[in-house]
């Protein structure tokens, strides 16, 4: 290959490192005016009363927006792949989550856009609140979602991500010992140094031309047609340069939103977040509450494992459908277990809605597998190294979701990492490989297995 | 474009003067005025209009940096910016290192730390805890009088006072522990300042065990025994929780810090 | 007021309250310091006055007086890159870009008051600022090329010729 290990110019590079990259922050556009929003004080209320009057007559304030101006409020960011519409652009009769946009300003400078929000009167009739994503998940538990307190429109109107294979039964009761453990990471604020931002230009046209840091352009852009019920052929975006996002601005509203007031005020408009408003208001990783229990043998193989997973997702949806869909093909980690039971639940919370982070879904399950092999490890008394060797991924076998691994990488990532440390592997386990089991490495429980991959 | 700055309102008042009286004259009683050291603490609330000052008084022309000695007395002017601190002997110079990063120290002054209002979720002030154990005297103005006094007279007046300087006699040791910082922009979550004055008396000082800085007389009282000292010092201090550390863990941490502290200066008799 | 800005000289409106940032960016539309937090945390705003670091979005426009302000843009253009410039790009230590131009004017601060290629004294120097793209190793490995005066052939990871040079971004 030509590329691989050659040295690649960034074609960013020399913009970067003199300061020419524009950032949309840096775009400069006479006229231009500034934005600040009307954010939810509580973390969950009935909003009872909005008028935007007083705001609208200051002098200097050219657009306020509401939930009234938008052409279709509620729009689902990933409707293609089933996941139904369930968050307001901007809040209509409540409130879910602490800073959630009620109202925009557009005016001519920060200062003043900022006192046409603080004169813009609204009154709340306070809700209980959840924080916590297990609590959400009593059944006593206040409802505070329209659809009760978890997603409920997976295929099938199934209420959960569900994953049987094997016999679980036999597994538990086969077991020697049953190990459990709960994990629960927490919510990750991305942080970019560079704080969400959008401006938009109404051309003469009667065209948009929206620049934004999305990290997804084409994604953004459907977006906004679909908030503002235009064909695509009206919006020109201007994207590709983003000062970070790490998955955080890929669920962005900030587009639509600053369309709304170029439109309605017949001017450019921009609209920088603050750090605040960046580590308050923008969407995190999800923190999630794990548990796993796994029937187990004492020479250290895996016979089954029961798992439940909740996934945060803070006050909406928006794309942990999908976050937990990829989580749950992957709740056995490198390592095969034949035998399963996993239900995976997207559980809504009044904290900020959250989103895609580096590896979506993954690194809360991939933290919480191999923390759990590391104290069966310990449990039973083995070297950890040893109970992943064994238990991990041969040719033929198959994922939680049957797919069937051709090339599993699971044995010399280990013996590699082993090596690195300089821990002493005895010599089966230094000369094993990924080839199909057979002998000693090809037990009872995934005998069943090899012989109908398909089947499991 | 020239657009009107995210900070200021067209309405408030700038004063900028160019000397000390200037300054004691400006800054009046202090009754809607906001003192701008080196803006280090105040401008980000102006900008987050958290600050909406009717008059400004920026000092940094009024010539009140510099250090000076006369003699074994060192005199601190109120706009010396925190990195001039950070050569200096403990506890003052590990202390001033401490505090941020090297661009802020830059930036802020001796004279805003000290002043420094509780902040929201952080302790502030860490220099209070340094100039506390060295016995520090502290000039001020207001109201049209200048007057001279002890620091802890002068820190629960010290948001209505126009600090000038801090004056001090040198020790014959000193020594600073404090709670490590995981990164440059966290707030010292707790720290121990430590002086055996020229006669032989230790001053212990703490910062970020509750209020502002804190003399800590139990532990001063036991001084000889650094480990009964350090328990001491819990009777002298109301630690709470924030973001970094809570109640319970300054409490275990304190005695620990002053018992460094109290070692350190007994090793260097 | 006047400002010196990488030696031209501006006539300034804003109020000397305004932080120099916003003067920079919006009154005189230099945009090479960015606004990350607006509360010196994270060291993008970061400029030069005579030579020193400074943290723009805390510092009031006059407290400036003649002090001599060097942005990003005053290392060096795109034609004539200064060697700490050319370090950065040699080592691929810019990802989004966003944090560099205050790393750069740290690091060239940092090596102008005789700091040498040691990791440790050049993470103390741009401790205060956040970079969360790169995992700074390549940051702190480009100021200490550029600390040992190493030379780079730019030609293998300069832009390419299929890619102009003109500023990026909006027309």
């Amino acid at each position: 290959m030509k590329v691989v290990g050659a040295r690649i110019p960034r074609y960013d590079g020399v913009a970067h490192v003199t300061g020419r990259t524009a950032y949309v922050d840096d775009v400069r556009i006479p006229g231009t005016l500034w934005t600040k929003a009307l954010r939810s004080p509580h973390h969950h209320a009935g909003i009872t009363k909005l008028d935007t009057s007083k705001a609208e007559a200051m002098a200097g304030v050219h657009a306020v927006v509401t939930w009234q101006d938008v052409p279709l409020l509620e729009y689902g960011h990933l409707a293609a792949l089933g996941i139904p519409a369930d968050e307001p652009l901007l809040a209509k009769d409540e409130v879910r989550y602490k800073g959630q946009p009620i109202a925009l300003v557009a005016a001519e400078s920060e200062d003043l856009a900022a006192e046409a929000v603080s004169r813009i009167e609204i009154e709340f009739e306070e809700r209980p609140a959840l924080f916590d994503v297990r609590e959400a998940f009593d059944a006593e538990a206040p409802q505070i979602h329209q659809e009760g307190n978890w997603y409920k429109h997976f295929e099938d109107e199934m209420d959960r991500r569900q994953i049987r294979k094997g016999d679980i039964g036999w597994a538990f009761e086969n077991a020697d010992t049953i190990v459990q453990g709960v994990y629960r990471p927490a919510a990750i604020e991305h942080c970019p140094v560079e704080t969400q931002v959008c401006q938009v230009v109404p051309e003469p046209s009667g065209r948009l031309t929206i620049y934004s840091c999305t990290q997804a352009l084409y994604f953004s852009m459907g977006v906004v047609a679909a908030h503002l019920q235009v064909p695509l052929n009206k919006l020109k975006v201007v994207g590709g340069t983003t000062g970070g996002g790490f998955g955080g601005k890929v669920d962005t509203a900030t587009e639509t939103m600053c369309c709304l007031l170029a439109m309605k005020s017949g001017r450019p408009v921009k609209w920088r977040w603050t750090r605040e408003e960046e580590f308050l208001c923008s969407s995190t990783r999800a923190p999630w509450h794990m548990e796993i229990a796994d029937a187990v043998s004492k020479d250290g193989w895996i016979l089954g494992r029961k798992m439940l997973t909740l996934h945060d997702a803070g006050a909406y949806s928006r794309f942990s459908p999908y976050g937990l869909t990829k989580h749950s093909f992957h709740h056995t980690g490198a390592y095969t277990i034949p035998n399963l039971e996993f239900d995976g639940y997207v559980v809504y919370t009044n904290r900020t809605p959250t989103t895609a982070m580096r590896g979506f879904g993954v690194t809360s399950v991939s933290f919480a597998v191999e923390t759990h092999m590391s104290r069966i490890a310990d449990v039973l008394g083995l070297d950890p190294y040893e109970i992943r060797l064994k238990n991990a991924n041969r040719i033929g076998d198959t994922s939680p979701n049957g797919i069937v691994y051709t090339d599993p990488s699971t044995v010399p990532t280990i013996q590699t990492i082993a090596e690195s440390f300089g821990h002493e592997l005895p010599a089966d386990y230094r000369t094993m490989t990924s080839e199909p089991r057979t002998g000693d490495l090809l037990p009872e429980h995934l005998v069943a297995q090899t012989a109908n991959p398909e089947e499991h | 474009m020239a657009t009107a700055s995210v900070a200021m309102n067209a309405a408030t008042e700038i004063l900028m003067p160019g000397s000390e009286g200037e300054a004691i004259a400006a800054f009046g009683d202090g009754a809607d005025v906001v003192v701008v050291g080196g803006g280090t603490i105040v401008v980000p609330e102006m900008t987050y209009r958290r600050l909406r000052p009717t008059r400004a008084l920026m000092l940094g022309r009024a010539g009140l940096e510099g250090i000076s000695r006369d003699g074994s007395r060192t005199t601190i002017g109120a706009t010396t910016p925190v990195q001039a601190l950070t050569e200096l002997a403990a506890p003052l110079g590990p202390c001033a290192s401490n505090i941020a990063d090297l661009e802020i120290r830059a930036q802020a002054t001796v004279g805003g730390n000290i002043c420094a209002g509780a902040g929201n979720e952080a302790p502030r002030g860490d220099l209070q805890g340094a100039f506390l154990a060295l016995g520090a005297t502290v000039r001020s103005a207001g109201g049209g009088d200048v007057a001279e006094e002890a620091l802890e007279e002068f820190l629960p007046k010290r948001r209505e006072r126009l600090m000038l300087d801090v004056s001090f006699d040198e020790p014959s040791a000193g020594a600073f522990a404090a709670l490590d910082r995981p990164h440059t922009h966290d707030y010292t979550a707790l720290a121990v300042s430590g002086v055996r004055a020229a006669d032989g008396t230790i001053r212990l000082a703490a910062t970020g065990a509750g209020g502002w800085g804190t003399r800590l007389p139990s532990a001063e009282a036991a001084a000889s025994d650094p480990e009964a000292a350090g328990q001491a010092a819990l009777a002298d201090v109301t630690p709470h929780d924030d973001a970094i550390a809570s109640a319970w863990y300054r409490t275990k941490v304190l005695p620990v810090l002053v018992r460094r502290v109290l070692t350190e200066l007994k090793e260097s008799a | 007021m006047n400002l010196t800005v990488n030696g031209v000289a501006h006539e300034v409106e804003s109020s000397p309250l305004t932080p120099l940032l916003d003067v920079l960016r919006e009154e005189l539309g230099i945009t090479g310091p960015k606004a990350g937090c607006h509360q010196g945390g994270c060291g993008a705003c970061t400029v030069l006055v005579d030579g020193e670091p400074r943290r723009s979005c805390l510092m009031p426009v006059g407290y400036v007086d003649s002090g001599a302000i060097t942005t990003v843009e005053g290392l060096g253009p795109p034609e004539d890159l200064s060697p700490i410039q050319q370090a950065f790009i040699h080592h691929y230590a810019a990802q989004c870009g966003f944090c560099t131009s205050g790393m750069l004017l740290a690091g060239q601060a940092y090596i102008d008051r005789g700091g040498t290629d040691d990791d440790g004294a050049i993470q103390s120097a741009l401790g205060g600022h956040v970079c969360r793209c790169t995992g700074y190793s390549k940051i702190v490995d480009a100021v200490a090329a550029a600390a040992r005066g190493d030379s780079f052939d730019l030609t293998e990871t300069a832009v390419g010729k299929h890619t102009t040079m003109a500023t990026g971004g909006a027309e």
